[in-house]
């Protein structure tokens, strides 16, 4: 293609700020949008560990039929918090804030996001939210699940407020982040970098940011709803009052479902640098997984009542839904399908990061099929409700969403850090997790198929064999996630020197130095083609004076 | 942070009479803000889809034991706010030709109708309170929507009047330039916006 706009000079990538130097501004209220990847990284590690022991203390519950280890009503806060702290604490954060704040404007050849203040509170929304989300244990934490259906959630005790409250910031946060993304993919990409030459991660982030935005706002206003109701009761949902509880459920899953898309989608575009990489291969089908995803992103916002097939919707509405759900299977295959044919015949190198996109693929795509169990109707009413739903979203979302954040990490962990991973740790992680996985939650299909519902403390003892099984195969997991923060804490301080481009990977922030400076690139690099033909030279021009001593040149206009 | 209040010189940019990182930044915040806006849309429009939900799964509307709503005095206050977009809308353009004085009048007149238009709707709610006896959370799914969406609205107003005015302060101050006004274009597409949504809750609450 023609060689397209050159820099011209005086612009936004000459306006440059010395890099600050005392701690607080440089580590802590940091703008700087690698900083703040970094920091959603920890923090999202933090709640993950939180909301991973109170996984365990679900486990350890059901160990016997008659449960025990915690009261009834505790279990219920537990699994409530469990699935809220998972989704908006820690799966969401890590997709768009960790990962796309670190890698999005680097691969874009930007020297920040569009909005690096906006990005710090954006960020700083997320501890506060997350801390008020676990202070619902002091005042009686939710109890109708991460869904919080009324009437029981208008029943609940304060924490249920606080859950309002807290979801609310975070999803503040997550909102102001996707506006902030939107903004800065289709403005602040480098000279020559059409739309069309964009990386995957950054075509998954394009498609992930208007669903934050759209959908969060959404769920504010469901929330915002809520919260009126149980503080002032202002009734919106109480059927004794006029309101209908359905109503709730509607504008829950608007979000809800879209929010799904949220977190699956950038682990796609992460699963689609990591395979051509460690495959060496250019990714098959650019095109096809970069509209796939705007595609499922658009169409995520059609298929919300498939959750509802038992809650009374009518019949005539319960097909469209359900057809429509089976059309999103549609993107999903043509994703999968290329990700296989781009493993096709190729040199493919087995580090922790491609095994774990490996892994990806296999049990998302299990989770995927699941999922075509569930939206329709006449299978939904028997499984609704049972452990076959908590099988479906754990595969999705552990096998999926989880496996994609540990893959990226090891992918990019040389570049955030400038050190590698130990590999030894990292396979012992990987096979540990992925048995540990499956063991958890395999049996819950069938357990789910038998009619074992969710969400209850105690159950039929007959199916008690396999539940203690999912118990001692979810220590295995957790023992894997002890060695993987290990592996982290170990390679920070003793890992190899990672270099600029360890995994000789061509995206643009592999042709910068790890850890990138403060304002990433000395000049602004300008892009002549797609990161992902293995045998051509790099299609990037101006990234001479990268790997070398030479000064970041003083543009003309800073200061 | 203090790097970011050191005395910006963005004339140093200006080439060939175009300072190319205001115009930079115009853009990426005239995107910004309408992704906001657009935000705020959705939020809108998660309760009008709730109104209309719970108004249709009754049997008649306004539900039974409540008045109904004073469609002629809404309608003058609705003029009222129509006016202002109209003020707005010309006190912009007079900026850009660079007629101060005309600007700030007509920038003076949008606050003023702005804080008429809260007046009125403050005689609506007051009204429905003490002698139609309909409140926020006392009557049912009528007082839940139209006090929420109404209130939503009036809090936007509210919150345009303070901005407008924090505008015409800063514009007389010399914040803004003949070339350099983006501040002012958000103020007049946020006062647009509030005028656009009191369209659509007119029309649903009112007019229905």
């Amino acid at each position: 293609m023609a060689v397209a706009a050159t820099h011209v000079g005086g612009g936004i990538a000459d306006h440059v700020h010395p890099e600050p130097q005392g701690f607080i501004r440089r580590y802590v209220f940091s703008i700087d949008h690698k900083i703040i990847g970094i920091q959603y990284l920890i923090t999202g590690f933090i709640f993950l560990v939180l909301a991973g022991l109170l996984a365990e203390v679900i486990r350890t519950q059901l160990m016997n039929a008659n449960g025990g280890f915690v009261s009834n009503n505790t279990y219920n806060e537990v699994y409530s918090v469990h699935g809220s702290a998972m989704v908006w604490l820690v799966v969401i954060p890590l997709m768009t804030g960790a990962f796309g704040n670190f890698v999005m404007p680097l691969q874009l050849g930007a020297r920040d996001v569009a909005f690096p203040w906006l990005n710090m509170i954006s960020f700083w929304m997320f501890p506060v939210a997350g801390l008020m989300l676990f202070s619902s244990f002091l005042m009686g934490a939710p109890v109708a699940g991460w869904t919080e259906y009324p009437p029981m959630s208008l029943q609940g005790e304060a924490g249920t407020s606080m859950w309002c409250a807290a979801i609310f910031l975070v999803g503040i946060s997550s909102t102001l982040t996707g506006m902030n993304f939107m903004v800065t993919i289709l403005k602040m990409r480098a000279p020559g970098m059409t739309l069309t030459r964009m990386p995957l991660f950054v075509w998954a982030q394009l498609a992930t940011a208007p669903l934050s935005m759209v959908a969060t706002t959404a769920l504010a206003g469901a929330l915002a709803a809520l919260f009126m109701e149980r503080q002032f009761g202002v009734p919106f949902f109480d059927p004794t009052k006029g309101g209908s509880p359905l109503l709730w459920q509607h504008m829950f899953w608007f979000y809800s479902h879209p929010a799904v898309y949220i977190m699956i989608l950038p682990a796609f575009g992460m699963i689609s640098e990591i395979l051509p990489t460690f495959a060496r291969k250019p990714i098959f089908g650019y095109k096809m997984i970069a509209f796939s995803s705007v595609t499922i992103a658009l169409a995520g916002f059609m298929v919300w009542a498939h959750h509802m097939f038992t809650s009374g919707l009518a019949p005539f509405m319960q097909l469209p839904f359900m057809l429509l759900t089976f059309v999103i299977a549609v993107p999903t295959g043509v994703k999968i399908f290329s990700w296989i044919t781009t493993l096709w015949g190729g040199k493919i190198h087995f580090t922790s990061a491609m095994l774990f996109a490996i892994g990806f693929v296999v049990l998302f795509a299990l989770g995927g099929i699941t999922g075509i169990f569930l939206a329709s109707v006449p299978t939904d009413l028997h499984l609704h409700g049972t452990y076959f739903v908590v099988a479906h979203f754990h595969y999705v979302l552990v096998g999926g969403s989880l496996m994609g954040i540990f893959a990226g990490f090891y992918y990019w962990f040389p570049k955030m850090s400038g050190r590698m991973m130990n590999e030894t740790l990292g396979k012992w992680h990987f096979w540990l997790f992925v048995a540990g996985f499956n063991g958890t939650f395999l049996p819950m299909h069938w357990l789910g198929f038998e009619g074992m519902p969710r969400r209850v403390a105690v159950y039929d003892p007959q199916f008690q064999f396999w539940n203690r099984v999912e118990s001692v195969s979810s220590y295995v997991m957790t023992f894997a996630i002890l060695l993987f923060f290990v592996n982290i804490l170990v390679s920070l301080r003793r890992g190899k020197k990672a270099g600029p481009n360890p995994w000789k990977a061509r995206t643009l922030e592999w042709q910068i130095p790890s850890p990138p400076h403060y304002y990433n690139f000395k000049h602004v690099p300008t892009v002549y083609g797609l990161p992902y033909d293995f045998s051509e030279p790099l299609p990037y021009r101006g990234l001479e004076d990268e790997l070398t001593d030479a000064p970041a040149p003083v543009p003309a206009g800073a200061h | 942070m203090a790097v970011a209040s050191l005395p910006h010189q963005h004339a140093e940019h200006a080439e060939g009479g175009v300072d190319r990182f205001y115009e930079e930044t115009r853009d990426l915040r005239l995107t910004g803000f309408l992704f906001f806006l657009f935000s705020d849309v959705v939020l809108f429009s998660a309760f009008i889809f709730a109104y209309l939900y719970l108004r249709n799964s009754g049997q008649s509307w306004p539900p039974p034991g409540i008045a109904r709503l004073d469609v002629a005095f809404a309608a003058w206050n609705s003029v009222v706010l129509f006016g202002s977009g109209a003020t707005m809308h010309y006190a912009l353009e007079n900026w850009k030709h660079g007629n101060f004085n005309k600007y700030a009048g007509l920038l003076i007149a949008t606050i003023v109708l702005g804080i008429a238009f809260l007046g009125g709707q403050a005689y609506e709610y007051t009204h429905l309170y003490f002698v139609d006896k309909i409140s926020w959370a006392g009557s049912g799914i009528f007082g839940a929507s139209f006090f929420t969406l109404t209130g939503m609205h009036g809090f936007h107003v509210a919150v345009g009047v303070v901005y407008l005015t924090v505008l015409l302060l800063q514009s007389i101050h010399g914040v803004y330039t003949k070339d350099k006004y983006f501040g002012l274009t958000a103020g007049t597409l946020y006062w647009h916006f509030v005028d656009i949504i009191w369209v659509v809750l007119f029309s649903i609450f009112y007019l229905i």
